[in-house]
């Protein structure tokens, strides 16, 4: 195996791959990725057994075929520490890979690519098409909210509903929840599947914003994801995820609107004085007047005023305030909108004109 | 199938006997009970070849009289109580009238007695199948001797069972060392083959009690352990409590007495550990003598045959009561407390009269005097009845036996020997100690305990004042005297080792501090004081967990609700094994609730309290804790390193960090010379 490629061509796409390998590894083979030359194309390869990622590059001359794994963290880092424009020949010779750039030489240990794991998918797949942006975008704006190491494995994870017309994202860590809802063209057959955490995260870094394709296929226990570059696999989450519907609060009548920017900077030094611990801030609404106050064990306060649109009951509620910021970090529009119905049930965060994204926190009681 | 018949009297104690009678060793709790029922004032145990062969019991109580001789060896014969009412108050060791019978059935039994009026003695052996029994005169002073000969040589199955005679002895001395450790008053004394293995006199003063405790345990855990006495609620405690860092690997050394009954008791030994899991290093157990007088009325020992297991009325309260007053002995420890001040020999004169005091407040009491010269073990100098903690003990905080060296020489020996360190050394010691002795901090327990403050006021140690006013549980020892000696108890700091640790001197040498151990254990303390003072958020689950329990579970947890409310906790059942997760604490976001939740049931159910929520909270301050306190290779300068020893001097638990280990020691003078061979 050889070939000759630019610092920058195979740069993006090992970062990509060698975000899924981990760290430690009990499995060896698992640190490192999977080189492949076919002709005139490289494929990079890079799995936990969970997730599985394929980067594809187009060399510029034919390479000698051939394949084998090498350690990816590692190749990585020279890649990226070399200069800009430097161009690569990375030779197998012995059961050890050369790596020459210009007047420096490196030789990598290697595993054979045979010990290298396949992600096996098996039963058929339902195949549909959608923009990356648009997927992008479901993801983005609820992934904050996915639980992390919770013993319900279920919630590390996000729930991706898929329906003729429509997907869903939903994501919730059991205190609160975010969920998504975009315009497709999906499949005949509604489908609920989990992808877990990590699967969700690795899918988001490889989706650009740009307003090309990306084709989605769901088999029985997995989710795949070609794009142009890449091909992304990854094994579901095999769980029932909470029902979202019932979460969702419908009988709010208290309906706050404030200026998001504004909102999101009291937030913000309100947080400095709560408990580091839990965060805690109090809501104090009133006529058109929204309090936060906040304080810490070492008995430090804040406390804020900010002029709001608000002509419900007045309310005193607590909540985790770095909740409510990942909200207002995640929400783009100018204002936002947040239903209450009374101290211990939970807000409905939303765009005041109905956009696509619903966030649902619970209160705190302080 | 045979016809049904009774069974023979021999044949009905054996299976008797199978219950109570399983080794020498049990034979001896039985006997010596029984003498201690009567009244005795001494007890000596002799026992051959690990008291299979032979086992006597001789005591000087009222003796039985010679018309009872024969009812004694009968089964349900007692002289201890006659009604139900009696039962159910019984201050007696043993009731059940089974003892004498069930162990002539497996042996060869004779019991001589002579009754306290009665002017000859008599004997009384049991034999044969229908257990005839025949009396004859004998001499005997008065008392009772019980003599067992080869036991199990009718049951040779059991017999199969004992192991060898060391093993056996072993049992029996354990036994009787739990009986010795009830009863202060009577002198006992143990002999193996003729060979005294034991001779404890009658210890009525505190420190001939400790004396006692010292020989049957170890002078090791005297010299590391906390009195303890302590009324409240119906409810007393008195005994020792080892310091933390005198942790056992094994539960050997803890008795626990329930109005001087020995019990191994679950509630107890959970109470006792859940007072020293704070300080306790992972996987030790701590060692106590502890002794709980209250009502016989509320405690039922009719629970089990050998009566090694008691049941309370009311298990919370006694649980509350150990739990709280322990946790607040162990946290009131404080440096100044573990520190003596150097010898002086001219204590003792005034110590006697003190300890006196001590003598009419009988077993165990406080009032303890000192004198040193006369054990030369260790030298304590409180002259009050409740005090935190021992004087001497802070050995144990590095197990540095700085006070096992020899008497410090005097100052004129040293003077003349040296009179460079005699300059060096007196004002350390003897000119001060007068002084010192008078304005050293008085050491007492919580306030709780009583006495919240004793004032000594001069040198002479038996003019103490004592007051002994109960108070409730509350508040803390009181602050040391004012225009107590300029020099602070851990001293000033001097320079700081390879980025570790702290020297400091003080008035009594060299002090070494752990500095992130300690400075971990401030900063931990102050955390919990700061979260216990506010109130509990909780955080309502937006998607409520649902854990599947065992139907008890569930209906504890329905029982229990105001509790788990109080905790932050909020459970609803959903079903007749399953519970639905409101709320929790806010503090537990991260934490495995669920399992939390079932341990607290388990406790609930089995100990009526739980205090998993609490523990889990500590655990996760501790980390908190030990990530924002300093690290070794952090140079500190001499005031930062000043006020660290400020700050452990008032902090709770101080002499241990948050995992149990030992946060400081003392290298005394005494130490220091003996390093260098100087004064010899």
């Amino acid at each position: 195996m050889k070939f000759v490629i630019s610092r920058e061509a195979l740069l993006r796409p090992l970062q990509l791959v060698a975000g899924v390998v981990e760290k430690r590894q009990t499995l060896p083979v698992l640190s490192n990725v999977l080189l492949q030359v076919r002709g005139q194309q490289l494929s990079l390869t890079g799995t936990d057994l969970e997730v599985e990622l394929i980067g594809r590059v187009t060399l510029d001359e034919v390479g000698i075929e051939g394949e084998i794994t090498v350690p990816g963290k590692k190749l990585m880092d020279i890649c990226r520490s070399l200069p800009d424009g430097a161009q690569l020949e990375i030779a197998l010779e012995d059961q050890r890979v050369n790596v020459r750039s210009g007047r420096s030489r490196f030789t990598l240990s290697t595993l054979p690519a045979t010990e290298f794991p396949n992600v096996d998918s098996v039963g058929e797949e339902k195949t549909f098409a959608m923009s990356q942006q648009v997927l992008r975008r479901a993801i983005d704006r609820t992934s904050f909210a996915m639980a992390q190491q919770d013993v319900r494995y279920y919630l590390n994870g996000m729930l991706f509903e898929v329906g003729q017309d429509s997907l869903r994202t939903v994501a919730t860590d059991g205190h609160r929840l975010a969920t998504c809802r975009v315009d497709i063209s999906g499949p005949d057959e509604a489908r609920q599947i989990i992808l877990p955490r990590k699967g969700v995260l690795e899918l988001a870094k490889l989706l650009t914003d740009a307003d090309v394709s990306v084709t989605l296929a769901f088999s029985a226990n997995h989710l795949r994801a070609h794009t142009e570059n890449f091909s992304f696999t990854s094994k579901l989450v095999d769980g029932k995820f909470p029902d979202y519907t019932r979460v969702i609060p419908k009988n709010g009548t208290n309906v706050l609107i404030a200026n998001r920017q504004e909102l999101r900077q009291v937030f913000a030094r309100t947080a400095i004085l709560s408990n580091e611990k839990y965060r805690g801030v109090r809501l104090l609404l009133s006529t058109d007047i929204l309090q936060v106050f906040a304080n810490n064990p070492e008995q430090e306060e804040a406390e804020e005023s900010v002029g709001v649109h608000y002509n419900g009951a007045s309310l005193e509620m607590g909540f985790n305030v770095s909740y409510l910021q990942d909200v207002m970090s995640v929400i783009a529009t100018e204002n936002v909108k947040m239903t209450l119905s009374d101290a211990n049930s939970s807000a409905l965060l939303e765009e005041p004109e109905g956009g696509d994204s619903v966030y649902v926190v619970m209160p705190m009681r302080l | 199938m045979s016809k049904i018949h009774l069974l023979s009297p021999r044949l009905a104690n054996q299976i008797a006997a199978g219950e109570v009678v399983e080794r020498p060793a049990n034979i001896v709790k039985e006997l010596v009970e029984n003498a201690l029922d009567a009244g005795a004032r001494r007890i000596e145990v002799d026992a051959e070849q690990g008291g299979v062969k032979l086992l006597r019991v001789r005591d000087d109580g009222c003796g039985i009289e010679q018309d009872d001789l024969a009812l004694a060896l009968s089964r349900h014969a007692t002289s201890k109580i006659t009604t139900l009412d009696d039962l159910e108050a019984v201050m007696t060791m043993g009731f059940r009238g089974e003892a004498l019978a069930s162990i002539s059935s497996v042996s060869r039994l004779t019991l001589t007695s002579r009754f306290e009026q009665a002017e000859q003695a008599w004997q009384v052996t049991a034999e044969g199948r229908d257990m005839q029994t025949s009396v004859a005169p004998a001499a005997h002073p008065q008392g009772t001797t019980v003599e067992v000969r080869d036991l199990f040589f009718n049951t040779p199955a059991r017999r199969k069972f004992l192991r060898t005679e060391k093993t056996e002895f072993g049992h029996l001395e354990e036994h009787l060392k739990k009986l010795a450790l009830s009863r202060y008053d009577v002198a006992f004394t143990l002999r193996h083959n003729n060979r005294v293995i034991h001779q404890l006199r009658v210890a009525d003063r505190g420190i001939e009690q400790e004396r006692r405790v010292a020989t049957l345990l170890s002078p090791d855990f005297i010299d590391h352990a906390i009195h303890v006495d302590t009324e409240a609620a119906g409810l007393q405690l008195k005994g020792w409590v080892a310091l933390p860092t005198y942790s056992r690997s094994q539960t050997d050394m803890q008795y626990f007495y329930v109005n001087g009954r020995a019990v191994r008791d679950k509630l107890v030994v959970h109470a006792i550990r859940q007072a020293y899991r704070d300080v306790l290093y992972n996987g030790r157990h701590p060692a106590f003598v502890l002794y709980l007088e209250l009502d016989p009325k509320l405690v039922d020992v009719n629970v089990h045959p050998t009566k090694h297991e008691v049941r309370f009325r009311d298990g919370r309260l006694v649980h509350d009561f150990l739990f709280r007053t322990l946790h607040q002995v162990l946290g009131n420890i404080r440096p100044q407390d573990q520190l003596a001040p150097a010898s002086s020999s001219s204590l003792t004169a005034g110590v006697d009269s003190a300890s006196a005091v001590g003598e009419t407040r009988g077993f165990a009491s406080g009032a303890v005097g000192n004198s040193e010269a006369a054990n030369g073990l260790r030298l304590q100098t409180q002259a009050e009845p409740v005090r935190g903690i021992q004087a001497g003990e802070f050995r144990g905080q590095g197990g540095l036996p700085w006070q096992s060296s020899e008497p410090k020489p005097t100052p004129a020996a040293v003077a003349e020997q040296m009179n460079s360190y005699a300059n060096l050394i007196r004002p350390l010691d003897s000119d001060t100690v007068p002084a010192a002795m008078a304005e050293r901090p008085v050491l007492a327990g919580t306030a709780g305990f009583a006495s919240p403050n004793d004032s000594v006021t001069s040198g002479n140690m038996a003019t103490a004042v004592q007051t002994n006013t109960p108070v409730a549980f509350a508040g803390v020892a009181p602050a040391m005297p004012a225009g107590s000696a300029d020099m602070p108890p851990l001293g000033f700091a001097i320079a700081q080792l390879h980025g570790i640790y702290i020297l400091a001197e003080n008035r009594q040498g060299l002090v070494l501090v752990d500095m992130h151990a300690a400075h971990e254990r401030i900063t931990y303390e102050r955390l919990k004081a700061a979260v216990d003072r506010e109130s509990v958020a909780s955080q309502p689950l937006l998607v409520p967990q649902s854990m599947s329990v065992s139907e008890a579970e569930a209906d504890a947890a329905e029982q229990y609700a105001a509790e788990f409310r109080a905790l932050g906790v909020e459970l609803a059942r959903v079903g007749p094994e399953s519970l639905l997760v409101r709320q929790i604490p806010v503090l537990l976001q991260q934490a495995p609730v669920t399992n939390l939740i079932t341990d607290m049931l388990g406790d609930l159910i089995e100990h009526g309290s739980s205090d998993r929520i609490l523990a889990h909270r500590n655990e996760l301050l501790a980390t908190m804790a030990c990530h924002g306190s300093v690290r070794a290779n952090r140079r500190l300068s001499v005031a930062e390193m000043n006020a660290l020893l400020r700050d452990m001097e008032a902090t709770e638990r101080s002499g241990q960090c948050n995992h149990g280990r030992p946060t400081w020691t003392q290298l005394s003078m005494a130490e220091l010379d003996k390093l260098f061979l100087r004064g010899r």
